[in-house]
């Protein structure tokens, strides 16, 4: 017996002793965001559904935390903030009512978080994971995976935008670079608006002048995507076109397009994603 | 490529087992030798919306109007082995998250276990702890869907008679699939008599240690995170953690004593009140860092004749230890932290919990129970103490009971619980002041026949102000009454209401008015030897449970529960 704690003293010295080679840390540092490249250089980019709400005291460090990540990968983030679920009930004194019913449209389809801040990243059920839903600690980790693919199609939005009636036609044109195989292609297109000054509870308590981004303001095309029925194999270009009248509330100069290809049924994985201003 | 053959290979396997198991089984009932038992439990959901009490948008409610959860349990014993083996079902389940719905089903668990002499191994799923757990605690809470087992192997080697050793090797489990990072361990604990073998003096001292191996996806991730973080604030984090644990238990008569130190080395931890300052300006949220951490906990207790004492203290600090830093809430648990407040049972007394906080704690209870001589009366005193590490105060409870008998015809029990509950820090409620509880109870039971019973209970929380916005806190007042008739030994019947007889700034409202709402329960249970049966009608409140700044919704739960136990 007397031998035995001796032998796990020296078991537990051979443990410590194990150096290990770490993994190389390169903070970010600034003037490295990548810039907007013509549609034929588009290098892969990730869509990040946000799921928000003016009750959420921990959103607001979620949306930091996507701002931080758009700094360093610019237009290969594209940006959506959803405000639908439990805390996305508007205050009394709020001046607008963030949620959208096709918000809750996406929720529902996307399936729901364990808690906020969450987000959906390129609607992919990473091993792992519960659901689509991940919460802000594996944001990074995800989008960094999701952007070392190519992309298997690319993106351009061209928009023409009337500043007397407010309307808004948009052209979504995708070059598809490869075949694909999914059965259910789909299109989706949003409109959102970056700077609503409005009401959000905060860690310091409820802010009435907090700036809310990349706030989902329409759903152009079904909830769950337009159907592309044309055969698609690499070369294939395909071209829709959408609508709309801008509400006057919406400030046009502060809203954005976003078109987003991805598949339904079993797997939702969004094959690329792509942002551009309406003005 | 390789993972999905090695799985398909383990599912033949395991389906094999099942059909051997099965064999062997009905051949050993037919005189083989073996010995079959095992255990069936399923629950039932039937979800009626109600948009009033929140019992709303969730796909149960919405569309799906039913989730079932289901274990059998089957083990099995010969030729000195024993064999185990549990199918898990989930169908529309909201066990995962209460806000979803989960399906899923297969083997959840199996494993095989030998003695071989002084040796003894086991393969499969295997659920043990260290301790008490602090820095390994492999174990299944069905009713949060936390089942942390180790899906590997274990090694025991009984030294002497009272000396065991112990090493273990795997992953752990997540539902049907396993995380990737690695868990090793070792553990030696015995027993010593002081003095001979009338001696009332005893030890049984251990020594734990447990390693984790960070899979190198959970390290990209964190890589990646941190890539994020200006030079100031990142680090370089490391793949390997190491948390030793040396506790012991002395016994001296009617004194039990249990003290364990747990230290682990450096680990990439995740703060959810992190600070990141950029550009002037402040943001609190989720931040990675790089710390040690240590736990201190010990407990001593007296127990003789009608008296019983107890008194423990704990002090944490940077002590999460998770399978991976991107876990949350209850996943990934490599290590448990006793919790140092009683577990109340009463609706309105159980209402507030203060959740073990990880990263910084002291706290101290103590627990005293004295039953007079002719055992009519008895009473308790419980105090729980709870504070971060800078002092900030946390929680604390006193907690009084008196329990009167007369003659075994009717016993009448009352107490009185007082609260202080930091909302702020366990529900993330920015501004709101520390919660104050006043909670008077009765229960009154009365026998008519020795198997013919009724017991009555009476409950009222109150609360306190809240003065910023001249209301109740929180939800505010609430009555809770019960009366459950008892036909022993088959059936039980229950009614219930829990009414907010005050309602405070959390309130649900009705056209603009906080409204005082009602949420009853009936509850059915019937009992045929093994079988348990029980049906219930419930609207439960519902709540916002915050754990380390992420916030999860325990939605109201409106709808019919089923649910049957069974052993054989």
């Amino acid at each position: 017996m007397k031998h035995h704690p001796f032998l796990l003293i020296v078991i537990l010295l051979i443990l410590i002793a194990c150096e290990e080679i770490p993994p190389e840390i390169r903070p970010a540092k600034d003037g490295e965001t990548p810039i907007e490249t013509p549609v034929s250089e588009q290098k892969r980019q990730v869509l990040i559904e946000e799921f928000s709400g003016v009750r959420c005291v921990n959103c607001p460090a979620g949306s930091d935390a996507i701002q931080v990540l758009l700094d360093i990968y610019g237009p290969q983030l594209v940006p959506v903030n959803i405000h639908a679920g439990f805390f996305a009930e508007p205050y009394p004194e709020s001046r607008y009512d963030l949620q959208t019913q096709a918000g809750y449209g996406i929720l529902e389809y996307l399936g729901q978080p364990l808690g906020f801040p969450t987000a959906v990243i390129n609607r992919k059920q990473f091993p792992g994971e519960d659901n689509l839903q991940l919460t802000q600690r594996s944001w990074a980790g995800r989008i960094a995976e999701e952007l070392l693919e190519a992309p298997t199609v690319k993106i351009d939005i061209r928009k023409d935008f009337a500043v007397t009636d407010r309307l808004l036609l948009v052209n979504v044109d995708l070059y598809f670079e490869a075949d694909i195989a999914a059965e259910d292609v789909r299109l989706s297109v949003y409109i959102t608006e970056n700077g609503i000054e409005d009401f959000q509870l905060t860690p310091e308590g409820k802010v009435g002048n907090y700036e809310h981004l990349h706030v989902l303001r329409e759903v152009l095309t079904d909830v769950r995507g337009d159907r592309l029925t044309e055969t698609i194999r690499a070369g294939t270009m395909l071209n829709r076109r959408f609508t709309i009248v801008l509400p006057e509330a919406w400030r046009a100069e502060n809203c954005e397009i976003v078109a987003l290809v991805h598949q339904d049924g079993d797997s939702k994985k969004v094959l690329q994603a792509h942002r551009s201003s309406v003005e | 490529m390789y993972k999905i053959t090695l799985n398909s290979v383990v599912r033949k396997i395991l389906y094999g087992l099942i059909f051997w198991v099965c064999a062997i089984s009905v051949s050993a009932q037919k005189g083989g030798g073996g010995q079959l038992t095992g255990s069936f439990q399923a629950n039932a959901n039937f979800f009626i919306r109600d948009s009033l009490i929140g019992a709303a948008n969730t796909p149960q409610y919405d569309r799906q109007k039913y989730g079932a959860e289901a274990w059998l349990n089957l083990n099995y014993q010969n030729w000195g082995f024993d064999f185990g083996l549990r199918y898990d079902l989930f169908n529309n389940s909201n066990l995962l998250n209460p806000t979803d719905s989960y399906t899923a089903q297969g083997i959840g668990a199996w494993y095989i276990r030998k003695q071989i002499d002084k040796l003894g191994l086991q393969v499969g799923y295997i659920y043990d702890q260290i301790g008490s757990g602090i820095i390994f605690r492999a174990f299944e809470e069905r009713p949060l869907l936390i089942d942390n087992a180790l899906v590997g192997g274990r090694l025991t080697y009984d030294l002497s008679e009272n000396w065991q050793v112990k090493a273990f090797t795997g992953q752990q489990k997540q539902q049907f699939d396993r995380y990737d990072s690695i868990l090793k361990g070792l553990n030696i604990e015995g027993f010593l008599l002081l003095g001979d073998s009338t001696s009332r003096w005893s030890i049984a001292p251990g020594l734990g240690i447990v390693n984790r191996t960070l899979d190198d996806a959970s390290m990209n991730s964190l890589v990646a995170t941190l890539n994020t973080y200006t030079e100031r604030d990142t680090f370089t984090p490391k793949y390997n953690t190491y948390a030793f644990s040396l506790y012991n238990t002395l016994s001296a008569g009617p004194i039990t004593w249990y003290a364990e130190a747990a230290y682990k080395t450096k680990d990439n931890l995740n703060d959810p009140f992190g600070r990141f300052e950029r550009d002037s300006t402040v943001v609190i949220g989720d931040k990675y860092f790089l710390a040690p951490g240590s736990v201190l906990y010990s407990s001593l207790s007296y127990a003789a004749s009608g008296l019983g004492i107890s008194i423990e203290a704990k002090r944490t600090e940077n002590f999460s230890f998770r399978i991976r830093p991107q876990a949350q809430l209850n996943r990934g648990l490599v290590g448990f932290l006793p919790p140092m407040t009683r577990v109340n049972t009463y609706r309105l007394t159980s209402r507030y919990n203060a959740a073990t906080q990880e990263l910084g704690e002291w706290a101290w209870q103590l627990d005293a129970r004295y039953t007079t001589p002719d055992r009519n009366w008895s009473f308790y005193l419980n105090r729980s103490h709870i504070d971060d590490l800078q002092g900030g105060k946390l929680y604390r409870e006193w907690y009084s009971e008196v329990i009167y008998k007369h003659k075994k015809l009717w016993t009448l029990t009352a107490g009185l619980q007082f609260q202080t509950y930091n909302q702020e820090r366990y529900e993330v409620k920015p501004g709101v002041p520390l919660l104050q509880t006043k909670t008077p109870y009765l229960d009154f039971l009365y026998k008519f026949t020795r198997r013919k019973s009724i017991r009555l209970e009476l409950q009222a929380m109150l609360v306190g102000d809240d003065a910023a916005v001249n209301s109740r806190q929180d939800y505010g007042n609430w009555l809770f009454g019960l009366v459950e008739l008892s036909l022993a030994p088959r059936w039980v019947f229950a009614v219930s209401d829990m009414y907010n007889l005050a309602p405070g700034r959390n309130s649900p409202e009705l056209d603009g008015k906080k409204k005082g709402l009602h949420y009853p329960r009936l509850d059915v249970y019937y009992t045929l030897r093994a079988n348990r049966f029980s049906l219930s009608y419930i609207k439960q409140v519902e709540g916002v449970v915050c754990t380390g700044g992420i916030c999860r919704l325990e939605p109201a739960f409106s709808g019919l529960r089923f649910s049957v136990t069974t052993n054989f």
